[in-house]
């Protein structure tokens, strides 16, 4: 066996190069506990967002809701206008047959308006949804301090891009369409 | 003003309620001649089939829009001079100057009523 001399090299002397080194490592630690609470932060919020119960159950509740929605529409607006129709196509009815057609067929818009119940219901459950959607991606985007990227995805981007250049803004919001009287100053 | 009520009239919309609500108001101005299509590239084959006297349509269809269908409708020499009328729930001023620009007689906005619609008509097509 070799003395203890031989075996164990003696340490060197603290020097500058040794405390600087030591500064860089602290610092290098403090970032990694940084960034491993900020991975622990997002974990937890992610699990906050639920995105499980999102798919499984609200997401496909909204579809569901609004699809009946549309379904319960068409069906009333079918209704009302065969009514409607039913009354302006009457030409060879007795007075008294006149007015009992219409009566009956005014019934029957009565009757069909009724939808409106119903899908008042339906349409406060999707907000309701929606509502629950804003608010745990709002409390995610705050607690991630998350950032939007400079461009939306590729697909959606082209999309979006289509529907500029043909301007197709669909039905603009409340209080925000231009009225008949300016569309008719613009062609007089 | 007096109109040619017998003048063929086709109405473009994808959304068939809406067809029908043009149609039934169109029949009682008297207009019996009505055909429809549901989007741009069908209304344009049918253009191309038949003589009509005004052609009113929507704009937001797929696969050709309404604003499309204007803009090949005045591209084609038989068929540029045909009146076209935009009825549409697209109500921002670009989409109403780009559809002059293009040559659309006049534009109606969503929702609209029956009064409306006899005006515009009688403008772009009464005697």
């Amino acid at each position: 066996m070799a003395p203890a001399s031989a075996r164990a090299p003696r340490e060197p002397a603290p020097t500058n190069n040794t405390q600087a080194s030591a500064e860089t490592d602290y610092n290098l630690l403090r970032e990694l506990a940084a960034v491993a609470e900020y991975i622990a932060r997002l974990k937890r919020e992610i699990g906050a967002l639920r995105v499980n119960e999102l798919c499984r159950e609200r997401i496909p509740t909204v579809h569901q809701e609004l699809g009946t929605v549309v379904r319960a529409t068409a069906s009333a607006t079918d209704h009302i206008m065969r009514a409607a129709e039913e009354i302006l196509g009457a030409n060879d009815d007795s007075f008294a047959g006149y007015r009992s057609r219409v009566e009956s067929n005014v019934l029957a818009i009565f009757e069909a308006c009724s939808f409106q119940d119903i899908t008042g219901q339906r349409i406060s459950k999707v907000v309701d949804a929606l509502s629950h959607l804003e608010q745990r991606l709002g409390r995610f985007a705050v607690a991630v301090r998350a950032s939007d990227a400079a461009e939306p995805p590729e697909p959606e981007a082209a999309a979006r891009e289509r529907r500029a250049g043909l301007m197709l803004n669909g039905p603009a919001p409340e209080g925000q369409a231009i009225g008949q009287g300016d569309i008719d100053k613009l062609f007089d | 003003m007096a109109l040619d009520l017998s003048m063929p009239i086709l109405v473009v919309d994808d959304y068939q309620t809406m067809v029908r609500i043009i149609r039934n108001l169109l029949k009682q101005l008297g207009f019996e001649d009505v055909d429809d299509a549901s989007d741009g590239t069908t209304a344009l084959a049918k253009l191309k089939q038949k003589k009509y006297g005004l052609v009113i349509s929507d704009w937001n269809m797929e696969p050709m829009t309404g604003y499309e269908l204007l803009r090949h409708v005045r591209a084609d020499e038989n068929l540029r001079s045909t009146p076209f009328i935009m009825v549409t729930a697209e109500s921002k001023t670009e989409n109403v100057i780009a559809a002059k620009k293009a040559g659309v007689n006049n534009y109606i906005v969503k929702p609209f009523n029956a009064q409306t619609l006899k005006t515009k008509i009688e403008g772009v097509c009464g005697a």
